[in-house]
């Protein structure tokens, strides 16, 4: 259930200049009404794209949020 | 009477300045040689006066979100963007200097995609999705500056579970011989992607390559036993990095029993490169 949230937020990252914009200024506000589960949130806050993929990102999606990509 | 004139496949970030960033001087290296290689490839390719040029390649989640993922997509319409992508990374920024957009054979499409759902493909359909890296990279490298046939975008879902078994990608593809051979045209195609990277999709593991079994699967290639690749398995692909390979079993199964000829493979740790073409009868 929770890999769609997940996924859905990373393409709204790269795909929505408006959103990652307000996650840059503020992940946990931009966030907030995001159905993502405390540990999933807590990784995007932390910008931790390592633990975003183990938690069920797309690899493509987490290597290619613009600003945010893991390398 | 149509026919299938020419049949290659290669990797599909083609971008000497992406592996200098990944992989250093070794990287920018060997994708030049690589890129060299399918350069080649596009000159045999355009001798042959083509009518257009299938390409299968998969979605990197650009064309295709969470609303839909179709296992086998025909992109119909008359034409097909770029995917255009602001502060591009990575992959991405591969696409950034190309040509926006490219003319599509909208017949040669309407009659895969519609002979398909006759004969038993449920196939979706696509007026609007752009083609990434997957598709631009490699025709662009095969062209360079000569014109670009009509294209034919057929997208596999190589990487959001389930995907259609290699199995299934190798029947897609006699079908796609079956229309051609029916059709008035003269046909290239090609599959992109690959060989072994990133395997499991996991982060930690980039920069991990299965070389022996990239070596299997060119071993069988090589020699026309098309038997074994159509028994592989979604999850073997899965664990060697080989989630691409779907897009080649397309194109086997188009030119099944032709065998491959390797044009160039050089083992990088971040992705093995590869450039295949079939000789054909």
């Amino acid at each position: 259930m929770s890999r769609y949230a997940v996924n859905s937020t990373l393409y709204r990252l790269k795909k929505d200049p408006e959103f990652r914009a307000r996650f840059q200024a503020d992940a946990a506000a931009a966030l907030a009404s995001v159905d993502l589960t405390e540990a999933e949130r807590a990784a995007f806050v932390n910008h931790d794209m390592r633990r975003i993929n183990e938690l069920g990102g797309y690899l493509h999606l987490v290597m290619s949020v613009p600003g945010l990509a893991a390398h | 009477m149509g026919k299938i004139v020419f049949a290659g496949a290669m990797s599909h970030v083609l971008d000497p300045d992406y592996y200098q960033r990944a992989c250093g001087d070794e990287g920018r290296r060997m994708v030049t040689d690589c890129m060299t290689e399918i350069a080649r490839m596009g000159e045999r390719f355009s001798a042959t006066r083509a009518d257009a040029l299938i390409v299968v390649a998969d979605d990197h989640l650009n064309a295709f979100s969470f609303n839909a993922v179709p296992a086998l997509c025909v992109r119909i319409g008359r034409s097909v963007p770029r995917m255009k992508q602001d502060h591009a990374e990575a992959f991405d920024a591969v696409l950034d200097h190309m040509a926006d957009d490219y003319p599509l054979h909208e017949d040669l499409a309407n009659a895969i995609l519609e002979q398909g759902l006759d004969s038993g493909f449920d196939l979706a359909m696509s007026w609007e999705a752009p083609v990434d890296h997957a598709f631009l990279s490699p025709v662009n490298t095969m062209h360079g500056t000569r014109p670009v046939p009509p294209l034919v975008p057929i997208w596999v879902n190589a990487f959001v579970a389930p995907q259609p078994t290699p199995k299934r990608c190798f029947d897609f593809g006699r079908h796609i011989a079956r229309v051609v051979a029916a059709s008035p045209w003269n046909v290239g195609i090609i599959a992109t992607g690959g060989l072994s990277h990133f395997p499991e999709l996991s982060l930690p593991r980039v920069g991990e390559t299965d070389t022996v079994f990239d070596r299997k699967l060119i071993h069988w290639m090589e020699r026309g036993e098309h038997e074994p690749l159509r028994e592989l398995t979604v999850g073997e692909l899965h664990k060697t990095g080989e989630h691409e390979f779907l897009n080649w079993m397309v194109l086997i199964g188009a030119v099944s029993p032709a065998r491959a000829q390797v044009r160039y493979f050089g083992e990088l740790r971040r992705i093995n490169l590869a450039a295949v073409e079939w000789s054909l009868p």
